[in-house]
């Protein structure tokens, strides 16, 4: 029997997924190999953790702790988010706590602080302190304590210092002071803080997620239990933009950082020629590449349809 | 008595910490100052627990030579190499351990996770057809959502994002809220039964 012969259509139901593998390992590659300028539009949730955290710049009795609670599997999207709020942090004179309770984010934790860190100087248990791993089995008494104690609940720190001795915890001892609580992940584990630091001891909480756990934190946004988010690489690019226009801003005299204005934003326009340091523009770079992905799927989606109804139609007609 | 017993400390501490969250007296106050403390010093036994199980396991498939039992040699290996490492000469930035970390855990986890995109396109292709209804919906709702979550979809309409939000905000919500709810009510039911010694799978099979 003489084999039918195939139109363009059969062909592209037929293709071999190694071709679109292909395609996609290109529009990914391309873009981050060939950086181009795009608009990068900062939603509420990032501006509104932007926000909360510059309320507390130069203020001893404040700071704000930050939970990495991933691995280096999900490090694409979360780290360049950690890097950006650590910056704006040690910018603007936040005081940070960084805490992970994952074996596998300790050295992610220390590599984004070390990076963060690069062109600041910055002390160690004066401007921020790297609580370090703690057992997973402890993450419950150690969040609960946090709420009385926070330097009793931790003990030491990364380096096996007591905490308590430490200069930047002089007017620091609990939720009402470490008032805002980041928390990194790629999982549920945002939920935990909510749960605990925010029902119970009423500290502001706020997540960075990889994007497909965004979805999972809508209920939370909505209440106000979190008090913003950064979801996938967008969050993390959105940042980004909020650290160059206001916090690391030049301003004529000589200073550097500006009050958050929406008015500004709404002008503003980064380009990332502009930015001599590429780990300042990690996300905004990455995102090139997910536009250029998300495209590609409709693309293949539309392909997909397109030879699924003609097909369709023909076999009807048959 | 190997069941009695654990399932005692099971209903007894999971009352007392019942009633712990409701009675806020100072003996319960204190009680859990005290639990804390133990805590503290017993969850660093379970990392340990955690390895040895890990190598007990691998050991028994290297031994029985069951299928890819070289694995199991990769595994314990990279235990064994990056525990030394980082006992010998730290975690700090510059030491061995923080560039076995850097060269090896980081690109193979995200070229783990980087596998996704290749193959959702795929699957996108391949699968994501509008055969009924509802899977118009689905397939509408997802090409807004992507276009809306990359700066393009700005670009050709300030509704994609509005639209994007609407979809995430309103019935992603509303579906979101339904699977919690049925989660915390599973969640009370299962405790409750644990509580109750009705439920006793956590205890293991066999004698």
């Amino acid at each position: 029997m003489a084999k039918e012969k195939m139109n363009f259509f059969d062909r592209m139901q037929a293709l071999d997924r190694r071709y679109i593998y292909l395609v996609v390992a290109l529009a990914i590659i391309l873009p981050l190999l060939i950086p181009f300028n795009s608009k990068t539009y900062v939603t509420e949730p990032v501006e509104n953790l932007y926000k909360k955290i510059d309320s507390f710049a130069g203020h001893k009795d404040r700071a704000i702790l930050m939970c990495f609670s991933h691995d280096a599997s999900t490090m694409a999207e979360l780290f360049p988010m950690e890097v950006a709020i650590l910056r704006h942090c040690f910018q603007r004179k936040v005081q940070v706590f960084t805490i992970c309770f994952m074996p596998a984010a300790k050295p992610l934790m220390d590599y984004a602080l070390q990076t963060a860190k690069e062109d600041y100087t910055v002390q160690s248990g004066e401007d921020y302190v790297n609580f370090g791993y703690k057992p997973w089995g402890i993450f419950l008494p150690i969040v609960l304590g946090m709420g009385d104690d926070v330097a009793k609940a931790v003990e030491t720190d990364d380096e096996g210092r007591i905490v308590s001795n430490l200069d930047i915890m002089k007017e620091i001892k609990n939720y009402n002071e470490m008032n805002l609580i980041i928390d990194f992940a790629a999982s549920g584990a945002v939920g935990t803080w909510i749960t605990y630091a925010r029902s119970i001891y009423g500290a502001n909480v706020a997540a960075g997620v990889t994007a497909v756990m965004a979805a999972d934190n809508f209920p939370y946004l909505q209440t106000g239990q979190l008090i913003g988010m950064l979801a996938g690489l967008k969050g993390a690019a959105e940042y980004e933009k909020l650290v160059d226009v206001f916090a690391t801003y030049k301003n004529a005299d000589g200073t550097v950082g500006r009050e958050f204005s929406k008015e500004i934003l709404k002008d503003s326009w980064v380009k990332l020629s502009d930015i001599k340091n590429p780990v300042y523009k990690t996300a905004r770079i990455g995102m090139n590449a997910q536009t250029v992905a998300h495209v590609m799927i409709i693309v293949f989606i539309a392909l997909g349809n397109l030879g699924f109804f003609i097909n369709k139609r023909k076999n009807k007609a048959n | 008595m190997k069941r009695q017993i654990p399932l005692l400390i099971v209903i007894i501490l999971g009352f007392v910490f019942v009633v712990h969250t409701f009675v806020p007296h100072k003996i319960s106050a204190d009680f859990y100052d005290w639990y804390q403390t133990w805590m503290k010093a017993i969850s660093p036994f379970m990392v340990l627990l955690g390895i040895m199980s890990l190598f007990m396991v691998n050991w028994a498939k290297i031994q029985r030579h069951v299928p890819n039992w070289q694995y199991s040699i990769v595994t314990l290996l990279s235990l064994i190499i990056t525990g030394a490492v980082g006992f010998i000469w730290g975690t700090q930035e510059g030491t061995p351990f923080m560039w076995i970390f850097k060269n090896v855990q980081m690109p193979m986890g995200a070229t783990m996770f980087s596998l996704l995109a290749f193959y959702i396109a795929s699957a996108a292709y391949k699968a994501f057809r509008a055969r009924s209804l509802e899977a118009t919906v689905l397939l509408i709702a997802a090409v807004i959502v992507m276009l809306g979550q990359v700066p393009i979809g700005m670009a050709i309409s300030k509704w994609i994002p509005d639209a994007s939000n609407w979809i995430l905000n309103v019935p992603n919500l509303a579906a979101k809220r339904g699977i919690a709810l049925g989660v915390g009510l599973g969640m009370t039911a299962t405790s409750l039964k644990i509580l109750l010694g009705i439920e006793r799978t956590y205890l293991g099979g066999g004698e």
